[in-house]
């Protein structure tokens, strides 16, 4: 056979990927999350990075384009928004932290400097914890160590045209508040690090302070990395998880290589920063050429002092953390599946959504209480999780149409109700779909606005579901079925049990005839017996 | 103050100008406001009507361009009001024009100016420096153009031009007058100050300005505002204990000098205020803590200037050597620019807790020594007041009288240090944020200031000495 392999001009990454126990990994992480409070973190104008792509510099203020006279004002939004974060991380928050300036020269850094927190930073310690269970991660359990957090300014965008030999410089961006959360160098393989990126994706998006997008720039992840704990290289421009995975396993394969050679002593001798070009890590700076950042107090900005009571009122105001509420879910009396306690718990991504994840989780657990109730231990749980999970965000997505709209119509008691009339064979499965999908269709369209009458509705579009059958009604339809299919070798497959699966085709006819009121059982029976399939 | 009289005045800025380089740039619409201010009934009543004032140019104008005296801002023109010009506007002062200044606010002498120069107007044809770096604001008061300047003082820079031409020059307390609009020298230091031949005016002047402001982190809010209250006296004291410094008796004083002082200290007496010695021996600190603090502030505050968005730029190139904007921030003057590498210098790494951090330190531990002899609590450290404590501090506002601009520059040229040395009676109280005035002591060929310093947030006191001492 003729072998045809096309070159794209660039090593292929795909070799086979692997940790030698002799060669030690060992990383931390820097993550830069962008914070979505309303307003910037020392001015007040619209906290919207992205409005770029229409609108540059539409979201600077006098102050976020560095005029002359203008002073920072402290946003205490993103006061707030880094203590829930410092909290769930279990840190301790500095109740006397300040800024300082890092001067740095660049053109989308207006100030010349970037206002940090160097000298005494928000919040020290905490850990996050990753599970075998939970996370995916090969250890039955580690700990993560946070190293500090830290409330500073993002800077502006530059948009290179290269063919012009200029860069734009669009200041949206500018003055953005951030948060740079440093790990210890805890990690020692490339799925704790995966793990950990999505935990603390999570995280964000479950206290509300960011969307903690990976594609958008809203979350930046630097990785510090070592080997054989020789001098450790800084990993950064990793624009989504692949090209982090990928700069770890090329810059471990790279300071592998440079230490089997013996060039450690050399090579490995300094810290380094390297950026990622799609391929390869390339240095971006050393030592020698690394920035005196010559930080200072700023002199302006007051010292943030918090009360420790007011901190207590922010724990006390935090959700459950995601970890505890999938915890919950998988045991009794829910005992959901992990896969199915992450879809309650979990935001899939900050936007786009037709719910906020806790009004799905509470949504799902009155509805859970109520079937209990009405139902005690008969209540199916696996069947009210899919309808909730599968019909009813599918259909949410499909109209576009957010929960908390659809709740009017459709209250967790309601939907329990509903799913009750499947289990009992009340309506049947089809009949349900169709019937939720017209509620949320007419409450979508503002036709409905009230919990819905779900008998009434039944019964006006005659969808309950037929207890006795007609057997002659049946044998007559399945008859009809039979004679219009034009495939021969079919019908004889299904007899002797060659095409068994031809017969779904054959029931779904039956169930689209008769509205899906009548049980694919009693069809699939009648056909076996039209066509003397005894298997 | 009569209309009559100011629109005279008016007229005679161009001749003042021409012989003492005293602005920067001059309202045209002076005397329509004036007139203007008139008509509207409204404003009868206005606490400043008719007031003829300058504004330091590096305090943003809408109307006027503002430019620090820098080649770097020439024609720069802000698209807001600092508060205090808006402030000023509304209290019926017609602004008539923006004043020279050392480059930044940098510079003793009124002679690091982008646009050359401010002379003294008490030496005609004399060329003698008016002292800086509010050297145009002193100069328009001094002239009888204005009827008050709004200056910045750092580290003495109403203080000492105030000295050299022989006019009143008020630093307040730090925090007490916004400095929204301001352009940051080192703005842990800078004071918007207020210069005038007139207590009176400067009082009034104070009471408009004084005034809490949201969009200056630095400034004092209603609270504050209302603790301090709470603390300074609310009667005029008739018995000043007034305090003079061991340590601000340094050689070099001429003795003339020291005479006036003396004859003051008498005239003091003679109205039965009480003088004691007291001693700061931090003082003696004063000079090198703020030619660290300040030149780093400055290093970092300056950063800004790079061209991109406003400003000066250079139209070819934004990098020599891979050296971001060198190019165009070469043009700054030669004092900003010793500065800007001093304060970098200073903020650099290599030093364990850099110098800048030390020398924080220190200028708290001068705070504690102020406040160990004034006898007024201090509402921003907490501390009690000094039992037997003085009310006000009294010393010379300056080291010397104006020299000319030649042997100012050639002293200079030999070493920065000999133009630093100028501050050593005002920078103790930047460092401290003190209100403190220089009020002038001497005659007018022979210009020479005492100042008098009072504990922070104490301002009116200070105010009410100046009126003992007339």
């Amino acid at each position: 056979m003729l072998k045809f392999s096309r070159n794209y001009g660039f090593k292929a990454v795909k070799r086979d990927f692997q940790l030698l126990p002799e060669f030690k990994l060992k990383c931390g992480l820097e993550i830069h999350t962008q914070l979505n409070t309303r307003h910037k973190l020392f001015s007040y104008s619209t906290n919207d990075a992205f409005a770029s792509a229409n609108l540059p510099n539409h979201h600077a203020s006098f102050f976020d384009v560095s005029l002359p006279g203008t002073q920072p004002k402290l946003n205490l939004e993103a006061i707030l928004y880094a203590t829930r974060l410092g909290l769930a991380l279990k840190s301790n928050i500095n109740l006397n932290s300040q800024f300082d300036r890092k001067h740095y020269f660049y053109g989308d850094q207006p100030l010349g400097f970037q206002i940090t927190q160097h000298f005494s930073p928000f919040a020290r310690g905490g850990s996050v914890e990753l599970t075998k269970v939970l996370n995916g991660i090969d250890q039955e359990q580690i700990q993560i160590d946070i190293t500090q957090l830290q409330i500073e300014q993002d800077t502006g965008k530059s948009v290179y045209k290269d063919s012009e030999k200029v860069s734009l410089i669009d200041l949206n961006r500018s003055n953005v508040p951030l948060i740079e959360m440093v790990t210890e160098p805890c990690f020692s393989d490339l799925k704790q690090i995966r793990s950990f990126i999505k935990k603390y994706q999570n995280l964000v998006r479950h206290l509300g302070i960011s969307t903690g997008d990976l594609e958008t720039g809203a979350m930046r992840v630097d990785v510090n990395l070592s080997v054989n704990n020789h001098c450790r290289v800084e990993l950064k421009n990793l624009p989504n998880t692949s090209s982090i995975m990928n700069a770890i396993k090329f810059e471990y394969e790279r300071q592998v290589d440079i230490i089997r050679n013996g060039l450690a002593k050399t090579l490995l001798a300094e810290p380094e920063t390297r950026g990622w070009d799609g391929t390869s890590t390339v240095k971006l700076r050393s030592k020698e050429t690394s920035i005196d950042y010559r930080y200072m107090p700023d002199a302006e900005l007051p010292l943030v002092r918090l009360s420790a009571d007011a901190v207590a009122r922010v724990k006390a105001s935090l959700p459950v953390l995601p970890d505890e509420t999938i915890k919950l879910l998988m045991e009794k009396p829910y005992r959901l599946s992990l896969k199915d306690a992450k879809i309650l718990t979990l935001n899939a991504s900050g936007h786009g959504q037709q719910y906020t994840q806790k009004e799905l989780l509470d949504f799902y657990l009155q509805a859970f209480n109520s079937a209990l109730e009405n139902n005690g231990e008969k209540a199916n749980q696996r069947l009210l999780t899919n309808w909730i999970i599968h019909e009813l965000l599918g259909d949410l997505n499909r109209l576009g149409l957010p929960l908390r709209e659809a709740i009017a119509v459709v209250p967790p008691t309601k939907f329990a109700e509903l799913v009750t009339l499947i289990q009992e064979e009340k309506i049947s499965n089809a009949s349900g779909k169709l019937l939720l999908f017209h509620i949320l269709e007419q409450t979508r369209d503002g036709s409905l606005t009230q919990p819905a009458d779900l008998h009434g509705i039944i019964e006006k579009f005659d969808l309950g579901a037929r207890s006795v059958v007609d057997d002659e009604e049946l044998l007559k339809v399945c008859s009809e079925i039979l004679s219009s299919v034009t495939d021969p070798m079919m019908l004889s497959g299904i007899t002797s049990g060659k095409r068994k699966n031809s017969l779904k085709y054959l029931v779904g006819q039956g169930m689209r005839l008769s509205q899906g009121r009548v049980k694919a059982k009693l069809f699939e029976d009648t056909f076996k017996k039209l066509l003397n399939a005894n298997w | 103050m009569s209309l009559k009289n100011a629109l005279t005045r008016l007229k005679q800025i161009p001749a003042v100008q021409q012989q003492f380089n005293v602005f920067t740039s001059l309202n045209q619409a002076a005397e329509e406001q004036l007139k203007g201010g008139n008509l509207d009934k409204q404003n009868s009543d206005a606490p400043l009507q008719n007031l003829l004032c300058a504004i330091k140019d590096n305090i943003v104008t809408k109307d006027l361009p503002t430019t620090c005296a820098s080649k770097m801002l020439v024609n720069y023109m802000s698209p807001y009001n600092a508060t205090v010009v808006e402030l000023l506007a509304v209290a019926g002062a017609v602004n008539v024009g923006k004043t020279n200044l050392d480059e930044f606010g940098m510079g003793s002498g009124g002679t690091k100016s982008h646009f050359g120069p401010t002379k003294n107007p008490l030496f005609p044809g004399k060329d003698v420096i008016a002292g800086g770096s509010s050297s145009g604001s002193a100069a328009a008061v001094a002239a009888d153009v204005a009827d008050f300047a709004l200056g910045t003082d750092t580290g003495g820079s109403v203080r000492l031009p105030a000295s050299y031409t022989s006019v009143l020059g008020f630093k307040p307390s730090y925090g007490r007058i916004s400095r929204h609009g301001v352009i940051a020298y080192a703005q842990s230091f800078d004071t918007v100050g207020i210069l005038s031949k007139n207590i009176g005016v400067i009082d009034k002047v104070f009471k408009v300005l004084d005034k809490s402001d949201s969009k200056d982190p630095t400034c004092l809010d209603e609270d504050s505002r209302a603790k301090l209250r709470s603390v300074v006296p609310q009667q005029r004291k008739n018995k000043l204990r007034i305090g003079i410094p061991r340590e601000f008796t340094p050689e070099g004083v001429h003795s003339s000098s020291v005479k006036r002082f003396l004859a003051v200290v008498e005239r003091l007496i003679a109205k039965g205020h009480e003088f004691y010695p007291v001693s700061l021996p931090d003082i003696k600190h004063s000079l090198p803590i703020y030619y660290t603090l300040a030149p780093a502030e400055a290093a970092s505050n300056l950063a800004r200037y790079d061209g991109i968005r406003y400003g000066f730029r250079n139209d070819t190139k934004d990098s020599i050597d891979n050296v971001l904007f060198a190019p165009t921030r070469e043009n700054l003057g030669s004092e900003v620019k010793t500065r800007v590498v001093l304060g970098n210098y200073n903020l650099c790494s290599e030093f364990v807790d850099n110098h800048y951090i030390k020398a924080q330190k220190l200028r708290v531990e001068m705070i504690d020594e102020f406040d160990s002899i004034f006898a007024l609590p201090n509402v921003l450290t907490g501390s009690n007041g000094a039992k037997n404590g003085v009310d006000i501090l009294l010393s010379l506002a300056a080291i010397s009288e104006p020299t000319t601009l030649n042997a100012y520059e050639t002293g200079d040229s030999r070493s920065p240090i000999n133009s630093y040395v100028n501050d050593i009676f005002t920078t103790p109280m930047s460092l401290a944020g003190l209100p403190s005035i220089s009020v002038p002591a001497g005659e007018l060929d022979k210009p020479i200031g005492v100042q008098i310093t009072g504990q922070y947030g104490d301002d009116q006191t200070v105010i009410n000495a100046v009126k003992e001492l007339l």
